[in-house]
């Protein structure tokens, strides 16, 4: 019986359209878009307009290392155009102008009695004028090192000596943890097949709803099913197309996007688990809402707010240390955590055991839920 | 030959939220008739079937269905009944062989069994030649067939059927009697309610008329006609807003366009209406008496027609 009643529902979803919209087009969307938008973050330059009045071997060689070292795609401009520059950096239009003065070059073969200058024109809003700024900063540090290196050389001192005496006290030594790459991907990818495996609450709400309304869990009660029986071939339904869901939202991530997946078994896991939760708690709302409108909103809201405290769209550093430890109560967050351990961190089943026990915990609470609240409404569904 | 009770209700009472929806009624339905359980909508028929099938427990009383008790032998009377509710519970989206596998499965008919099964109560319904369509494209007729179907597939042998033609086109509807007629002889029991007396006066042998929850009459079609159905005379005027009185008769009562007045003197009656209406010049373009009917025995019975309540 519960078989059939899950086999019924497959052929019903396969029926609605608006169930692969919901499940399958719509997260696939959402990657796609937020994958293009941040996927390439690392490889995208800020446009940097810029006057070189100075024209010389200077300041080309000022330029070129700005756009090395800062990433920054510049744009020359000419004289002429410097006051519709300003305008538009007054308007908002425009967040920066770099004008290199006449004079650049020799001010900086003056020695100690001149000081070469360069002329940042910004808006004091935008967040490009700071990264801009120490970019600045740096390469000015820079020459400010060759000329003391010059100064050292000219007071007698060897190569040795000069290295000795420049050799910053501090060094910083990169120690890689994770041996995956990270990127943002490792971010959506995860994020977005976790947030919308509980919209699939929508349908199972739908369904358990008009059955109910149409009078064909009554009716359902006058055959040989066992009300168990009803409540568990639902969520045998719900729970493989959930795992189904989330399987091709994952491949999907790894081969249009080179998403690495970590562990496929302990993925597998993750994703079983996952569905586990998702649908246990999604039966809870079942059984709890009065309507179809109750029940979507309170779907939103786990989904939506769910995502959010459970770093679904940004990482859960990004939030307030109270809100982080707010999220340890919400299952996205275990989902998450594990996929990523899995995916980034070259987690293994043994490692993610504790996030998986936090989402069985979850699954159990909602199971618990509906259990308690199933007689009524099945007795509701007979009136 | 032994003729066993199919249905047994003894003082069956049930209210909602204090409001009595059934007074302490009961009634026997032999095996093999077909019992028709007649009443106004809120009369408490479907209240008395879905105490019958198990949906709803009674406050106080005793259903027994082929001996056994329903408070007990639950899952036992399950596999004996075959419920068509009031409303269309089929899924839409898909098709009626679908919709009808998904429903023999229920009632634990499975395999070639099945399979069979879904061949043999499609041509019985009539549509066959539909089965592998969404039942979303059928006629609300086709569909009521399909959900009559439904409850036949584990062969049941009491079919209790809820109000199964309402709204329904005239083809469905003879095609369902001639489905109940013949499942009849092959020997299923049905109990069939309805608020239309003359669906009960083609296919029923035996009834209950039910309102506000009491049983007013009950037994042989036949039985109840002669006991509690008068004579009566039926009048049509042209263009007239009330009937003409008729001194030592009572109060006749509006009738689809005339009016009907019960009578154990219809012959008097209908001279006496026939002289006042000659009296006062009305134009008279129906008198005839009427023939002992359910619709009189209602009426007799309540006070009221069926259609008015």
């Amino acid at each position: 019986m519960v078989f059939s009643l899950a086999v019924k529902e497959w052929k019903l979803l396969l029926k609605e359209k608006g169930t692969f919209f919901w499940l399958l087009l719509l997260p696939i969307l959402f990657i796609v878009l937020f994958g293009s938008v941040f996927g390439n973050l690392g490889e995208t330059k800020v446009s940097l307009p810029y006057i070189d009045l100075d024209q010389s071997q200077a300041s080309r060689s000022f330029l070129a290392s700005l756009e090395q070292k800062g990433g920054y795609a510049l744009e020359e401009k000419n004289e002429s155009q410097l006051d519709d520059l300003l305008s538009r950096i007054r308007g908002g239009k425009a967040s920066a102008l770099l004008v290199l003065p006449d004079g650049f070059a020799d001010d900086l073969k003056g020695g100690s009695e001149a000081q070469a200058s360069v002329e940042l024109y910004e808006d004091a809003t935008s967040q490009v004028v700071q990264p801009l700024r120490s970019t600045l900063e740096n390469i000015a540090s820079g020459m400010r090192e060759s000329n003391i290196e010059d100064e050292l050389r000219a007071a007698g001192l060897n190569v040795g000596q000069i290295d000795q005496a420049m050799t910053a006290p501090l060094r910083i030594e990169d120690k890689p943890q994770n041996v995956q790459s990270t990127n943002s991907l490792t971010q959506i990818v995860p994020g977005y097949t976790v947030m919308f495996v509980f919209f699939i609450i929508i349908s199972m709400i739908r369904r358990f709803l008009g059955d109910k309304s149409s009078g064909i869990t009554a009716r359902l009660r006058t055959t040989r099913m066992s009300p168990l029986s009803y409540l568990l071939g639902m969520w045998l339904a719900y729970l493989v197309v959930a795992v189904i869901q989330c399987a091709i939202l994952l491949t999907f991530g790894h081969f249009v996007y080179g998403m690495p997946l970590g562990d496929v078994v302990a993925a597998a896991a993750v994703v079983l688990v996952l569905a586990v939760c998702g649908t246990g708690i999604g039966l809870a709302v079942c059984m709890i809402v009065r309507g179809e409108n109750q029940g979507i909103g309170i779907t939103q809201l786990i989904a939506l707010g769910g995502a959010v405290l459970g770093g679904l769209w940004f990482p859960i550093e990004y939030l307030p240390k109270t809100m982080q430890t707010i999220s340890h109560f919400i299952p996205q967050y275990w989902a998450q955590k594990a996929f990523q351990d899995i995916m980034t961190r070259e987690a293994h089943l043994s490692a993610v055991l504790p996030s998986l026990a936090a989402l069985l915990g979850f699954a159990a609470l909602g199971l618990l839920v509906a259990l308690a609240r199933f007689r009524g409404f099945m007795k509701s569904a007979l009136d | 030959m032994h003729v066993q009770t199919a249905i047994t209700i003894e003082s069956l009472a049930k209210s909602y939220a204090g409001k009595p929806a059934l007074k302490a009624i009961g009634f026997e339905v032999r095996e093999g008739s077909c019992f028709g359980l007649l009443g106004p909508n809120g009369a408490g028929k479907s209240t008395t079937m879905k105490i019958l099938c198990g949906l709803l427990d009674p406050d106080h009383g005793r259903v027994a269905v082929f001996g056994k008790d329903a408070s007990s032998s639950g899952e036992e009377i399950r596999r004996q009944v075959g419920y068509v509710p009031q409303s269309i519970t089929l899924y839409e989206k898909l098709s009626a062989a679908d919709n009808l596998k998904f429903f023999g499965e229920m009632y634990g008919v499975r395999g070639p069994v099945l399979k069979e099964r879904i061949a043999d109560v499609l041509e019985q319904v009539g549509l066959a030649d539909r089965a592998k369509d969404a039942v979303d494209s059928f006629s609300g007729g086709m569909k009521r067939r399909v959900n009559i179907a439904a409850a036949l597939l584990h062969k049941p042998r009491l079919l209790i059927m809820d109000e199964p033609t309402v709204g329904i086109d005239p083809q469905s509807r003879n095609h369902i009697f001639e489905m109940i007629r013949s499942l009849q002889h092959e020997g299923v029991t049905v109990l069939y309610s309805t608020h239309y007396m003359e669906e009960v006066e083609a296919l029923c042998d035996s009834l209950a008329i039910i309102d506000h929850g009491e049983v007013m009459a009950q037994g042989e079609l036949s039985e109840v006609l002669d006991r509690f159905g008068t004579q009566a005379v039926y009048l049509e005027l042209d263009g007239q807003q009330e009937p003409p009185e008729i001194a030592g008769f009572g109060k006749p009562v509006s009738k689809d366009r005339g009016w009907i007045l019960e009578t154990s003197s219809p012959l008097e009656a209908i001279a006496s209406w026939a002289a006042t209406c000659q009296a006062q010049a009305l134009r008279v373009k129906q008198l005839e008496i009427v023939r002992p009917s359910l619709e009189t025995v209602f009426l007799s019975l309540t006070g009221t027609t069926l259609r008015d309540v």
